[in-house]
């Protein structure tokens, strides 16, 4: 158990440590500018791998100074983790990206072939190519920037050459698909693996010494070296560069050779001759393989027969040049040595390529070359691996290597363990699609629900590992639901519970949300959204906004309630003058159709408003009884709120005493006296607010509504 | 409705380029010689939690953007413009937390070389969102917020001048602002609200769109607005559900939907930018809305006509969160896609 320590040094650095694991002690220093003493801190979880650093100052006693001094503690935040030295946050992020498409569209297959056997169609045999294809698309993402291209006229002593930055993300990848995907290649494994070595032996380099590290190192050199045959090291670095058969790099070194010079081409003739022999016999070697690899050196057969006829053939010649008497004509003794060592390693002498190769994995590759080209089944190559690793032991361990012996030992968890220890969740959630195409052993055990998991499979298990990893990030949180929507047991819940996470401050994030749940079909959730964003935008005085998210969502009794505080700002502000305001937000509200619940009172109310303004502009009776059919209208509403029975019956005084003749009918007449009689009895009730008019606005009314009663009386 | 397949000649050239930074805005700068491209880029570095305002250089062969400027913003930028004046490039730039950038740019080599702004706290608008428009010819700006303030900002060569033209105290929000003519603009709001405002005419909006939309018709938020310059009474919008629709101001209560409800929508998400597109040379009677350019949450962009089956030019797994069509070059096209990109879009 590892203790950390609230304990603040010198800097006010905070100071994780435990006694057993000294090495992996890591310091963060905090720049929270606090005066020291610190006298609590609290820490929890932010977002992603940051923590939450909570700290808080001892409160002075004596009244502090400056303002500056009152800060009474800081909240910062701590990335933990230096993420990966290969590939960095951004890089994940576009491969994160880039992973989308393929794995959505390998899913769809999915569920489209499982479709097909459900009515009963014969199995579809060729399920792997559909994985194969989704392999090589990731390959292709996992591809880094092509290296500018070296110069056109090439230095005759530019030996390596690098197409690209390898990764070993991409060099693992690669590797589980030429042994789970690619189907086809199986019977090409050993030549696959010899491709694959030539692209990543660079990586090795950084844990022990490698072949390209030492033909790296021996090009630096090369300038400088007078008389290239006479050192060891050229012979040696070929012979390395020859037994994990980087035929091209031997030629083209061999060519280098001494004897090749003009002016020494007459007086060592012979020593030249066995040069350019032995050139032509490596770049003669029968390499079985099902594509021509264009540019490489051998001669490619693609059938076994054909490949096992020239491969005898070719050993014989190797054979007899061997045995041939010019050796001892030839007079430069480090030639005919150096020579005569690479004809060793082409026989499959064990020691020499021992002598040549540096780790295990070159000498397995030199194996597969030149001792048991024929060598398939997985069994037998993992039988030569351990062997391998008996002649050359491991001093440290390569993050690649614990993936490849997993691989050979067959053991599909050890494999994952590996992935997912070495190279993160993305890697794990990706590779499991090859995994799972590899056998039906594997897939079983990958497609199992165990119940120390809660009832999900290993599959469902690392995509929502990797979907909480996408989920914790600003940028890549709308493509977890891609992956979420993939599980089938926990998905759906893990999903709602990202959306209801996000932020609804702004309109963006919000509008992304809820496309995401008009995809999924989660209209209860947008529709919650709607609402929290609804409430929030009210609350912040966005008014408009407000309304508009809860007439999205369709909640009626939040509505009414808002409507409820709008309406005392109404009751205040609303003049003929700045009702230009209002008309927005009644705008808004829309058609009658639309829930508005009890706003939709403001409909009517600008109605109203709007006639009685044209009955005082001009002096229209039209527009005067337009006016009272509205004034009846909102009074007849029960959404109508009471506050407002007097201040519309007084704004329609007018309206009561109009000269010309009598504009309200008997039973409207009633009805508004009706309406005045309950405000009267409201008025005893506690909590009656008292609306802001002269206090002879009632009796006005009383007897304006008399006069109209009267009238109309006698007009009927 | 499905769009209408190209040929295969017919096909813009796509760049994708990776910017390792979000990109919230982006905007072809006014060109400067016959030989320099230049873009402008809003970015916001999750990695460090910085926002960037940046020129960019366009180089071709192969096509890259090199960055060539760079600005540190406070905050988020919400809207971006650009615009010549006096042999000056102006960059306008209105951030989330409610402040506006006016950059200068030199016209020999596109770098800045002076900037105004109106910091947060002098309260042009309070959080979240505010939108700028810049007019032709740049000497003043149009800043509208969620908070309902319209406000025209001058610009000076060493300070920027305020005029708050209307706040609707929160009661109407504004999502998007749109020049028409040096004295009038459009903006537009939440339930496919469009406003016409006059700067003569303070006090409010001189006429307000008042749609007749149907039952079934959805109202939702505008995101953009376009006006072309020579059919100024018309007001193009895109916004929710994949609605793109003109208003008319001599009539007032149609509007033309062009895409959205039962019109051919070739999207159903977010439209996030429309403008009009000069390249296509409409075949149209003077009736009818000019062709237009749109792009879409759901990583569509395509040039739709009234009547017409829309041209899908690019379809990304990705949103394309906004574009840019240059004015002097009609057929290039600039997009900032959702997962950290630019696409630069060449039509033939």
């Amino acid at each position: 158990m590892s203790r950390v320590a609230s304990d603040t040094v010198g800097n006010g650095a905070l100071v994780p440590f435990s006694e057993d694991t000294k090495d992996s002690l890591a310091v963060y220093p905090l720049h929270h500018g606090l005066a020291p003493p610190i006298s609590r801190i609290a820490i929890s979880w932010a977002r992603g791998n940051s923590l939450r650093v909570s700290l808080f100052a001892t409160p002075s006693s004596e009244p502090s100074r400056t303002p500056q001094d009152q800060s009474g503690g800081k909240v910062l935040e701590v990335k933990l983790g230096v993420g990966d030295p290969e590939i960095s946050d951004s890089r994940w992020r576009q491969i994160a990206y880039g992973s989308v498409a393929p794995f959505a569209l390998l899913q769809s297959r999915r569920s489209a072939l499982s479709e097909m056997i459900k009515s009963s169609s014969p199995y579809q045999m060729d399920w792997w190519e559909n994985v194969l294809e989704y392999s090589k698309d990731i390959t292709s993402l996992l591809s880094g920037p092509k290296l500018p291209p070296g110069p056109i006229i090439e230095e005759r002593t530019d030996i390596v050459k690098k197409r690209e930055e390898p990764t070993c993300l991409k060099a693992a990848w690669e590797l589980l698909e030429i042994f789970y995907a690619d189907k086809q290649s199986q019977a090409w494994l050993p030549e696959k693996l010899v491709d694959w070595l030539a692209d990543y032996d660079s990586l090795f380099s950084s844990t022990h010494e490698t072949v390209y590290g030492k033909l790296a190192r021996f090009q630096k050199e090369l300038v400088d070296i007078q008389v290239l045959e006479d050192d060891p090291r050229y012979w040696e670095v070929m012979s390395s560069a020859l037994s994990v058969g980087w035929l091209d790099i031997v030629v083209k070194m061999l060519r280098l050779h001494g004897s090749y010079q003009l002016d020494q081409l007459s007086n060592r003739e012979l020593e030249n001759g066995l040069v350019e022999a032995v050139a032509v016999l490596i770049s003669k070697m029968p390499r079985l393989c099902h594509e021509s690899t264009n540019g490489k050196l051998g001669e490619l057969f693609k059938s076994k027969p054909d490949f096992i006829k020239a491969w005898e053939k070719w050993r014989s010649q190797i054979t007899k040049l061997d045995c041939s008497p010019f050796w001892i004509q030839c007079g430069n003794h480090h030639t005919r040595e150096g020579l005569r060592n690479l004809l060793q390693i082409m026989l499959g002498n064990t020691e020499s390529l021992c002598m040549a190769t540096c780790y295990w994995i070159e000498l397995y590759i030199s194996h597969f070359l030149y001792i048991r080209p024929f060598t398939t089944g997985i069994e037998s190559m993992y039988n030569l691996a351990q062997k391998c690793i008996q002649l050359k032991p491991p001093s440290s361990n390569h993050k690649l290597t614990g993936l490849i012996v997993g691989i050979l030992e067959e053991n599909t968890e050890v494999v994952l363990a590996e992935s997912s220890r070495e190279f993160g969740p993305w890697m794990v959630a990706h590779a499991i699609e090859l995994l799972t195409a590899g056998s039906e052993q594997a897939e079983i055990v990958l497609h199992d629900e165990r119940y120390n998991l809660g009832g999900i499979s290993m599959i469902e298990l690392h995509r929502l590992v990797y979907a909480q990893v996408l989920s914790s990030h600003a940028l890549t949180w709308q493509i977890a639901p891609i992956y979420l929507t993939s599980c089938m047991k926990q998905g759906m819940g893990l999903l709602e519970n990202l959306l209801y996470r996000q932020s609804i401050q702004h309109n963006d994030l919000l509008l992304k949300n809820i496309e995401i749940c008009r995809l999924y079909e989660l209209d209860h959730i947008s529709s919650d959204i709607m609402k929290v964003a609804g409430v929030y935008h009210w609350k912040h005085g966005h008014k408009g906004a407000g309304v508009y998210w809860l007439q999205q969502s369709k909640d009626t009794s939040r509505l009414n309630r808002i409507a409820q505080q709008l309406f005392d700002s109404v009751g205040k502000s609303i003049s003929d003058e700045s009702f230009k305001q209002w008309e927005g937000l009644i705008e808004l509200l829309g058609s009658e159709s639309k829930p508005a619940g009890g706003l939709e009172f403001l409909h009517k109310y600008r109605d109203f408003k709007r006639s009685l303004q044209q009955v005082y502009g001009g002096k229209a009776t039209d527009a005067a009884r337009q006016a009272v059919g509205s004034l009846i209208l909102l009074m007849k509403n029960p959404s109508t709120p009471q506050r407002f029975w007097l201040p519309l019956l007084y704004d329609s005084l007018k309206l009561f005493n109009w000269h010309e003749c009598p504009l309200l009918n008997v039973s409207e007449t009633n009805l508004l006296l009706n309406k005045l009689q309950e405000l009267s009895w409201a008025r005893l009730r506690p909590h009656f607010s008292e609306p802001n008019l002269p206090a002879e606005a009632l009796s006005s009314i009383r007897l304006a509504l008399a006069t109209n009663l009267g009238r109309a009386i006698l007009d009927e | 409705m499905a769009a209408t397949a190209m040929l295969e000649s017919e096909r813009p050239v796509i760049h994708r380029l990776p910017q390792h930074k979000y990109i919230d805005a982006v905007r072809w700068l006014p060109p400067l010689s016959t030989f320099d491209r230049f873009a402008v880029l809003a970015a916001f570095d999750t990695d460090s939690g910085s926002s960037s305002i940046e020129i960019h250089s366009l180089n071709p062969n192969p096509l890259s953007l090199q960055p060539h400027s760079s600005f540190s913003s406070s905050s988020r930028v919400s809207s971006l413009r650009a615009s010549q004046f006096l042999q000056k490039t102006v960059v306008a730039a209105s951030t989330a937390a409610g402040s506006l950038h006016i950059l200068f740019s030199d016209p020999a080599d596109a770098t800045f070389e002076s900037e105004v702004s109106m910091p947060e706290e002098e309260g042009l608008h309070s959080v979240p969102g505010s939108c700028v428009d810049l007019m032709d010819g740049g000497v003043e700006c149009v800043t509208v917020g969620e908070d309902g303030r319209v406000n025209l900002v001058s610009i000076g060569n060493s300070n920027l001048s305020c005029d708050r033209l209307f706040d609707s105290g929160g009661l109407v929000s504004y999502t998007a602002a749109k020049w028409a003519s040096p004295m009038e603009f459009a903006t537009g709001g939440y339930g496919f609200s469009l406003q016409w405002w006059d700067k003569r005419k303070p006090g409010g909006p001189v006429s307000q769109f008042k749609a007749n939309w149907d039952q079934k018709f959805t109202a939702g938020i505008v995101h953009s607005i376009d006006i072309h310059p020579s059919r100024k009474h018309t007001c193009l919008a895109g916004g929710s559900l994949g609605t793109v629709f003109a208003w008319d101001l001599r009539w007032q209560q149609q509007p033309i939907i062009l895409s959205g409800a039962e019109v051919q929508s070739i999207s159903e998400s977010e439209v996030w930018e429309v403008q009009y597109d000069r390249c296509i040379k409409s075949s149209a009677t003077s009736t009818r809305i000019l062709p237009a350019m749109i792009c879409s949450e759901d990583g569509i962009l395509a040039v739709i006509e009234q009547g017409e089956e829309p041209i899908e030019l690019l379809a990304e797994p990705c949103a394309i969160n906004g574009f840019d069509i240059d004015r002097h070059n009609p057929s290039d096209v600039i997009c900032s896609l959702e997962w950290e990109a630019v696409a630069i879009l060449t039509r033939r």
